[in-house]
This record gives structure tokens, sequence and C-alpha cells, in this order.
């Protein structure tokens, strides 16, 4: 309602009708859209190449989804988020590859990932959440490194550099199942069609929960103590149990990305969790907009695909490009923060506070609460 | 351990302490004025040691070039090493920083951070991605003998270097006009400007001064190990913060100090036995006990408000501290209304299993005495001081000396 009246006058009326519709009609595009690309695979339109950017895209997809859970609501920096993943896919490798003869069921190797990656999150939550922002940033950071040099220098058990290779196909049935033929052996993920199926229908199953999460009692807690720790702390939220339930469940979606990832690309190595790639996931939220759900997707979209699709378009794959591609991330965070630190998709608080509202109005209203915090209100008097 | 182990093992710790310390001075001093983690500084430092390095390359030393031509190459690098990351360290809080002062702590770090890649990426594309060599030169190979033991000369001048630089620094910042505008700043922004003084210029001194520091820094990496990489920056910036943090961040001597603990903590982790080792852990859970048994719960006892405080209730909350996990838990599941006696239990809990962990760590080293850490795992030691430190003790050794307001 305060979006409507607050709208200033003049704006083009496409826009105003765009903005207009509900949200459910974009989220119904953007599924649509995504469910009829790998048909076009199918029906021989397109390479199966892109099939494989679709996947990794929506694999970054959760992932960023799961990192604007401790960033975006709950104004947690984690530069060691790629910490999870890994614990999810090397769950998943030791689980169901040759490394240890083992192959278990894809569902539990799914879940335990998840919960590997969870108990780690409760872990490295216990004696960190009591840091101020700056230092928590770089606690996490140091356990990322930690996790990721202690994964390349422990060969017996993950194979060092050379990483994990030859990862079983998730299975919905048994091996002596499928050999029967019929319906078992159907239920064996190992076309590309199939991975983004599969990934799509978590990435969409994941973004509702998440969406209910935020506009529930545990979300509005997490928005208030990003917000303002003291306020939301004498208000009653127990500060402490609220940031761990985030870590722990950014940790979760990390580790369940994680697994699906190491299934996906069947054969993982620590080359896959840089601190770079913890960087590239804080660009898709900051890019996206910091707390806001269909912010995030399209900033993972857009920084996951968008590179590969312009290496694509380019044909040959350039050495540099790489460089050249996390060089404009590394300018775009700098210019993200600087000119639009709400995201391309600001979340409604963001937006209430930068664009929506009359600039003149809102400084006026940070002035006036500025004034309070300062106490100079007791001088003008 | 013989004592020309110990002494050669000494110099390297102190060595790469001191260059350490050059590159921490440099975060302190920033985050004491500004109260943010520059996160570009070590990409900084890895801009000066390649400006030097491709100095000395394109003057063309060797190994036999006649002492006039080294000394003009190693002027002419030393110049370009300070004042190359001097420039960048301007522009970068000038286009980076500067617009967003006065915002929440995350923020100017995401910038940070973002400039950083961006860097990293841009020495690649200027310098090309493989690591920069110099030639052998007489004067970095170049060794003297100390009690029985080869020290390299190199070494000694590194030590000697930074010693002097900090000294400098220290009279700077202690002594002149700039230095007390910059404590000033430090102090109270606000309060610095309405005495007139211009916290612009001041800090914009602060990134010049810093990013010489690492410029040096880089240059001595270069002539010590004689080649450096494009990704250097990352590493040594984040063992040059863990010092920073590890003296109290904000503390300029703090800063020096925790350079020196962690190199000689690296190189010592690396190149003495275990057994040896297991020592310094035995004290540390010597000093944890102490803290769990004796330190914390006198301290608790004093918060106890004077209406409550009964010999038996201090009794207690000493209990709970002296005779975890069975007092602890007790207290944990029934007595959840006493405030002051659940925080202590929890509170205890994490100390018990602190010591618990340490014992564990000692017993381990003992067991396998004659084994030793490989260097592989040089940089986890680094990561791991600074996460303890982080998780135990956030002010630092010498605590945070001028960050915090009045």
């Amino acid at each position: 309602m305060t979006a409507k009246t607050m709208t200033r006058d003049g704006r083009s009326g496409l826009h105003d009708a765009l903005s207009r519709l509900p949200g459910w009609v974009w989220w119904a595009l953007a599924i649509v859209i995504a469910g009829v690309f790998p048909l076009l695979n199918v029906a021989g339109l397109v390479e199966t190449a892109w099939l494989r950017v679709g996947v990794i895209s929506l694999i970054f997809v959760m992932l960023s989804l799961g990192l604007n859970i401790v960033m975006g609501e709950t104004g947690l920096l984690n530069l060691g988020y790629i910490a999870f993943f890994a614990f999810g896919a090397y769950t998943t490798a030791l689980l169901s590859s040759p490394k240890f003869g083992l192959q278990w069921p894809f569902l539990a190797v799914l879940a335990l990932s998840a919960l590997v990656a969870m108990v780690a999150g409760f872990l490295i939550s216990v004696p960190t959440l009591r840091l101020r922002g700056d230092y928590l940033a770089i606690v996490t950071l140091a356990f990322g490194e930690i996790v990721r040099l202690t994964i390349t220098n422990l060969v017996p058990l993950t194979n060092g550099p050379n990483g994990i290779t030859g990862i079983y196909p998730p299975a919905l049935s048994s091996s002596a199942d499928r050999g029967a033929g019929g319906l078992a052996a159907w239920l064996v993920i190992d076309k590309p069609v199939e991975y983004y199926y599969l990934v799509l229908v978590c990435v969409i199953v994941l973004a509702v929960l998440l969406t209910n999460l935020k506009n529930s009692r545990i979300g509005r807690a997490w928005n208030a103590l990003r917000e303002d720790e003291l306020a939301a702390v004498s208000a009653g939220i127990t500060a402490s149990r609220a940031k761990m339930l985030a870590v722990v469940l950014s940790a979760g979606i990390a580790g369940f990305a994680g697994s699906l990832f190491a299934y996906y690309s069947n054969v993982i190595s620590p080359e896959s969790f840089l601190f770079m790639q913890s960087v590239i996931v804080v660009c898709m939220v900051v890019l996206g907009g910091m707390g806001s759900i269909p912010g995030v997707v399209i900033g993972a979209i857009v920084l996951q695909a968008l590179p590969q699709i312009i290496r694509q378009a380019a044909g040959a794959a350039r050495s540099d490009f790489e460089v050249y591609r996390m060089l404009i991330y590394g300018i775009l965070i700098v210019v993200m923060v600087i000119f639009r630190p709400e995201g391309l998709i600001p979340d409604k608080i963001f937006r209430y506070e930068s664009h929506e509202v009359d600039p003149r109005e809102l400084e006026r209203t940070r002035q006036s609460l500025f004034d309070l915090e300062e106490g100079e209100k007791d001088l003008e008097v | 351990m013989s004592l020309d182990h110990i002494v050669s093992v000494t110099i390297g710790g102190l060595t790469v302490g001191m260059i350490y310390a050059l590159i921490a001075l440099g975060y302190t001093m920033v985050y004491g004025v500004l109260k943010f983690i520059n996160f570009a500084h070590g990409e900084v430092f890895t801009v000066g040691g390649y400006v030097a390095a491709f100095t000395l390359l394109a003057v063309g030393v060797d190994a036999d070039s006649s002492p006039l031509m080294l000394a003009g190459a190693l002027v002419a690098a030393l110049a370009v090493a300070v004042l190359v990351p001097m420039v960048l360290g301007f522009v970068i809080e000038r286009i980076a920083y500067r617009p967003l002062r006065g915002r929440s702590r995350i923020i100017p770090l995401l910038s940070a951070i973002g400039v950083s890649i961006a860097l990293q990426q841009l020495i690649i594309l200027i310098f090309g991605s493989k690591p920069v060599t110099i030639p052998t030169l007489e004067l970095s190979s170049a060794s003297v003998g100390l009690f029985g033991v080869r020290i390299r000369v190199l070494a000694l001048v590194i030590i000697a270097v930074s010693a002097l630089l900090m000294v400098g620094l220290t009279y700077l910042v202690k002594s002149t006009r700039i230095g007390k505008a910059m404590r000033a700043t430090s102090q109270d922004m606000e309060a610095a400007e309405m005495m007139g003084i211009d916290t612009n210029r001041t800090i914009a001194f602060t990134f010049l001064v810093g990013s010489a520091l690492a410029g040096i820094g880089g240059l001595l990496v270069v002539m010590y190990y004689g080649s450096l990489k494009y990704d250097a920056g990352f590493l040594y910036g984040l063992k040059a913060f863990t010092a920073a943090v590890l003296g109290g961040i904000g503390n300029i001597p703090g800063a020096v100090v925790g350079a020196i603990v962690l190199g000689m903590t690296e190189t010592y982790g690396v190149s003495v036995d275990l057994g040896f080792l297991a020592w310094f852990v035995l004290a540390g859970l010597v000093l944890g006990l102490y803290v769990q048994m004796v330190h914390v719960p006198r301290q608790r006892v004093g918060h106890i408000s004077p209406d409550r405080r009964t010999p038996e209730y201090e009794q207690s909350i000493v209990n709970v501290y002296r005779l975890t996990p069975y007092h602890g838990v007790r207290v944990l599941m029934a007595e959840r209304t006493d405030a002051l006696l659940s925080v202590s239990a929890a509170h205890a809990m994490r100390l018990m299993m602190g010591n618990v962990f340490l014992a564990a760590v000692a017993a381990y080293m003992f067991v396998n005495a004659s084994a030793r850490i490989d260097t592989r795992w040089q940089p986890v030691i680094a990561f791991a001081v600074l996460m303890v430190i982080l998780m135990f003790r956030p002010s630092g050794i010498l605590g945070e000396a001028i960050t915090e307001k009045v």
C-alpha cells in the first residue's frame, strides 16, 4: 500500500502497468522460461553446452539463495561460504564413488551432505557469532581457507589436488533393479536434461520455502537483527539463536547444492572451492540485492550465465577470459556498493529507503533519526 | 634442538615477521583511522614487489654487474616500489572508500574486496600470470657466520631496515604535526574536524604511508625469495592482517609485536619436532586451566549484585567453573531462571571444550614427538592463529590502543 502512495507522478504508463502486476506473474514467467529452455535442447535447437551452463547457473542460484540468508537477511558477511559447499560436495563424493567403494542411496547422500555442512556451520558459529561484522567476515574467510587447504593436504581422504573422480550418477533405484530394465532404469539421473530439471525443482522449492521463511517470525527476527541488533534484542529476539539458525540453514543449503554439484560434475577437486568462488557468490547477492529473493536469483543468473553466454558466443575460449571476468566482478562490486547498494531488484525495505521515496523526504527522515541518535535535538531546543 | 638450529630458525622467523610487520602497519593505521579493513592492502604490496622486480629487470642487473650499477638499480627499484604503491593507495582511497565513509562496517569491506579482486586481475593483465623472477645477485645470496651458523646478509638487512622504518613511523605518529592529526582523527573524526584538522587530507596521508611501507615490503620479499606471484598479496595480506589483529588492531607497536609472534610461530611450527612444540601447547593448557579455574570465576563473582551476594551463591558460581560438566549440565537443565548462573555454565562449557582440545593436541604431540608439521600446512597455521585470536581475544595481545571512542 505504501508503495503505491509513494510512487512519484510522471512515470511512463508501461512502467506503471508492469509494476502493478502481482508478484506471482513474474515467478510464473520465470518458471515457464526456465522449464521450457531445456526442451529446446531436446528438440535439437540448442547445444547441450547451454544446458550445462543452465545447470551450473541453477546450482549457483541455490548457493546465493543460501548466502542471502546470512548476508542479506541477517546482515552477517560470510567470506568462506564456499567451504560449506565443499563439505557437501566431498561428503557426496566419498559416499558415492569408487574411492571407498561406497554407493549410498541418492536421497540419503543428499540429506547427509546437507547435514554435514550444517554441523560444520553449527561448530563454526558457536564461537564466532559474537564477533562484530568485519571480524566475522575475516574469521569466515580464514575458515574457508583452512577447509580448502585441509582438503588439499589430506591426501588419504580426499586425493588432494587430484580430487575425487568417478562419482556415480544419482539413482532412485538400486542397481539390481535397473538391470531388469523397466521403470527402475528410468530412475537414474545421468543426462544433462535430467540434471537440469532435478536442480530446477530443487531451486523452485527452495525459493518458495525461503520466501515463506522471510515473511515468517524468524525472517522478521533476522531482518530486525540486521537493522539494529540492540533494538532487536530489546524487543525479545534471542540474537545468538536466530543468528545460529541463519548460519546453519545457509550452510545446509550450500551442502545440498554441493552434493548436487558433485553428482553433476562427476569429478571434484579443491580447485572448485577457492576463495574466489566465495567472492563470486557474494557478488551475486550484492548485484541482485541483499535480502531480495528474486534479486538474488537474477544476480546469480546474470553473473554465472552471462559470462558463459558471452564466452560461447565469442567462440573459442580465450585463455584470459577468466581474468577479464574476475576483473569485471571486482569493479562491479565497487560500483554497486557506491551507486546502487540496494541491488538490481531491491528488497522492499531497501527500496523504501532509496528510490521509491522522494529523496528530500528520505533525507528529512534520516536527518531526524540521526539527530535523535546523536542527541542533537537537545542542543537545538 | 641444537643451538645453531635455534639461531637459524629464530632469524628466519624474525625476517618473515618483519616483512609481515611492514604490511601489517598499513592495515593497522587505516583501521585506526577509518575503522575498516583495507582488504586491498595485500595487492598494494604485490604491486610494490612487481614494479620493483621489473625495474631491476629493466636495468638489467645480474650476478656480475658492477657495484655502482647495482646500487643505482636498487635505488631506482626502491623509488618505484615506494611511489607506485603510494599513488595506488591514494587513488583507491579516493575512488572506492571515500564515497562510502560513514556507512555500516561491511559496506566498505565489500568495496575493498572488489578492489582487491580487480587489482589482482589487473596485475595478471599487465605483468602476466607467471611469477616474476629476478636474477640471483651476490647481494641477496651472501651470508655471514653468526654463532657458528650461516645467516643470509639480506635477512639481517631486512630486519634492520624494517626496524628503522618502524622507529621512523613511531616518530612520525608521536611527534609530528601530521601524526598528531592522525591520532586525533582516529580518536574522533568529527571532533578532529571541529579542531580544524583536514581529515580528508589526514586519511589520504595515512594511506600514502601505509602503501609506501607495503611497497618496501614487496621489494624486500622479491629480493629475499627471488620471485613473486600475482596472488602473493592475498596470503601476505591475510597474514599481515592476522598480525595486526594479534597485536591489537589500530595499535602500531602491537602490529609489530603481532607480526613477530606470527612469523616465529609459523617458522618454528614447521621446523621443530612436535615433541618440542608440545611444551608450548602444554603451557597454553596450564594458562587455559588457570583462566577457567581461577581467573574467570573470580571475575564472575565480582559481577554478582550486592543484594544477592551470599557465600553459597558465590560458591555455586565458582563450582560451575571448577566442576563442569556435572554442575554445568545441572545448571543448564534446572536453573535456567538464574541468568548469571546459566550464562556462566555456558561460558564454562566453552572454556572446558577449549582446554580439552588443547590437552588432546598436547597428548597427540607428545605421542608423535619425533614427527614434524609438513610445510604444506604452514598457511593453515596462520589462519588457525587468526581464528583462535579472533574467537578468544579479539582485542589482541596489546589491546586496541587507539580505536575505541571514549
